[in-house]
């Protein structure tokens, strides 16, 4: 079945763990090194993030990722080496260009906050089912109602492109060109839009109705079928995750 | 005992003309298989939506008269709270999915989440149900991997999970192949068996006839008439209404073969006995 989802079926230690913990984890990577700007901060985030991925063995998936940004991060790299206000120190020169100690000492600091960003997202993302998160933030408080959009959203809309494909292949037997140049592929595409879209919005009423009478206004308090079956650690976790945060902010405070 | 009353139900779409139902009463027992026919424009959709109680608080517009589930006035009450005691399936199986669940099983849990059914409840309902419909084995599918019919058997098998005692299907096999329709009366069939009050608007007529202990013959929002199919399909004026009489009924009333009260047969099985009765 087609659902958008980067998870990865697995059973590392991240994947045990709820999903609640791991997104406190990614906001504290994001959050205390911007707390605490310094560069052995960055570091130790970078550090702890990356050997997390390998724990999740999520490493394969995440290469692409990090090859990608690697691209834009060697232009910073040149750009700040070269060009950076407060360089002063030469470091090494390749043919007419001279490269600068501070300048790429910087843009090391910002390729090592950019994959420590990268790394704990992709912990996430290949270790959690979207629906588990999902469901876990409605039981923390969430909306039930953007909770489900979201989780609707993830089946529909492949749920809507296995449609148009359909269409196409329709198309495709009865001679239509639905391949080839991108104004043949747009031509054989638009007559698409009218049908479905009329068709969604009728069906949008009849879903409405649908959901009414599943109780979905209910004024009830929810309740789950699926329990949480994550380890006993996590609250443990979680404090401890809260309290790095509390303290980055408080250090924050003081050495100011 | 009666379960559901309807009386003087009268009712005016926000943006209609006419009123889309005009002066509707009847009354059905607990257990009855009630049939709802009549032409296009009827008022079919708009009777089944009354009884839940999304007409008048889905659509709004003008509403006099009453709907009484157990006593309950639905007009009065919240849909979702309505749910327990009366439920509904509608026509598109695809619609009826909420797409937010990744399994079979977990679907049927949606409204009793909703509810806040305690969750040992929950998994009880949800597998009897599911063993109800015969989707058991299916319970890990994703409900869109399902075919027609069985992804119309889980939109039963999620409402009768919230345990209504009336159970309403707006033409619930009309977007259905041969044998998606087959499996679904099927099952409507089964929960009949097994006590539930069915209420049932449809146009296969056949089905009807044969299924249903009465029908309410619609016409133009007005109720026509509301007796057993014999009676509804022996109408002389009957094709006036849109409506053309089961096969074996119209054979009958050329041979003019009756029942002992007067009425053509309308199922095989009573023209087998008439006819066993004449020829031996
Ligand atoms: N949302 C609406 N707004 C205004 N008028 C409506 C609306 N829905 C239905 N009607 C009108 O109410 C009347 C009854 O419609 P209803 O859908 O109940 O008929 P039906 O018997 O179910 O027909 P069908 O066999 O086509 O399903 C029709 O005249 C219809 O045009
Ligand atoms: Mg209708």
């Amino acid at each position: 079945m087609r659902y958008l989802s980067l998870y990865q079926e697995g059973n590392s230690l991240l994947h045990k763990i709820d999903p609640i913990t791991k997104l406190l984890f990614v906001i504290i990577a994001i959050l205390v090194p911007i707390i605490i700007n310094t560069l052995t901060m960055a570091l130790a985030f970078f550090i702890i993030s990356t050997l997390l991925v390998f724990v999740a063995r999520a490493f394969k998936r995440t290469l692409p990722i990090i090859s990608f940004s690697s691209l834009v991060i060697i232009t910073v790299l040149f750009i700040q080496g070269l060009f950076y206000l407060k360089n002063q120190t030469p470091f090494f020169t390749l043919g007419p260009f001279v490269f600068y100690k501070e300048g790429l000492l910087y843009a090391t600091g910002i390729a090592i906050r950019i994959f420590n960003i990268i790394n704990a997202v992709a912990v996430l993302i290949f270790t959690t089912k979207p629906s588990d998160l999902i469901e876990a933030l409605v039981k923390k408080g969430v909306s039930p109602k953007i909770g489900y959009v979201f989780s609707s959203v993830l089946q529909i809309i492949p749920q809507m492109m296995s449609i148009v494909d359909t269409i196409l292949d329709a198309q495709k037997a009865r001679g239509l060109e639905t391949e080839g140049s991108f104004t043949k592929r747009a031509k054989a595409f638009i007559p698409l839009i009218g049908p479905a879209v009329l068709n969604s919005l009728i069906s949008t009423k009849e879903r409405a109705m649908a959901l009414e009478v599943r109780g979905f206004n209910s004024k009830k308090k929810k309740t789950f079928l699926n329990e949480v079956p994550y380890n006993k650690y996590s609250n443990v976790l979680q404090v401890a995750l809260i309290a790095i945060l509390v303290f980055s902010i408080i250090w924050r405070i003081i050495s100011w | 005992m009666v379960n559901l009353v309807v009386e003087h139900l009268k009712y005016r779409y926000p943006l209609g003309n006419e009123l889309a139902l005009e002066d509707i009463s009847f009354e059905v027992k607990k257990g009855e298989f009630i049939g709802i026919i009549g032409e296009n424009g009827s008022g079919k959709s708009t009777l089944c939506q009354a009884i839940v109680g999304l007409v008048p608080n889905f659509y709004k517009g003008a509403y006099g008269g009453k709907v009484l589930v157990k006593e309950i006035e639905v007009a009065q009450s919240d849909v979702s709270e309505i749910s327990s005691y009366v439920g509904i399936v509608f026509q598109n199986p695809f619609t009826q999915i909420t797409g937010s669940k990744l399994t079979v099983y977990e679907e049927v849990a949606f409204g009793l989440e909703n509810l806040g059914i305690p969750r040992e409840e929950m998994i009880k309902r949800i597998e009897e149900s599911l063993k109800l419909l015969r989707l058991f084995e299916y319970r890990h599918f994703n409900p869109f991997e399902l075919s027609g019919g069985q992804m119309q058997r889980l939109a039963i098998a999620s409402v009768i999970a919230m345990k209504p005692d009336i159970l309403v299907l707006d033409e619930p096999t009309s977007q259905l192949d041969p044998q998606g329709s087959e499996e679904v009366f099927q099952a409507i069939q089964d929960l009949a068996k097994n006590g539930m009050t069915i209420i049932i608007a449809e146009h296969k007529i056949e089905k009807i006839a044969s299924y249903a202990d009465k029908i309410i013959l619609l016409h133009k929002g007005k109720l026509v008439d509301f007796d057993t199919p014999e009676k509804i399909f022996s109408r002389e004026d009957i094709e006036e209404y849109g409506i053309v009489p089961p096969v074996y009924t119209r054979i009958c009333k050329s041979l003019n073969v009756k029942n002992e009260a007067g009425f053509y047969p309308v199922t095989l099985e009573q023209v087998y006995y008439e006819l066993v009765k004449v020829y031996g």
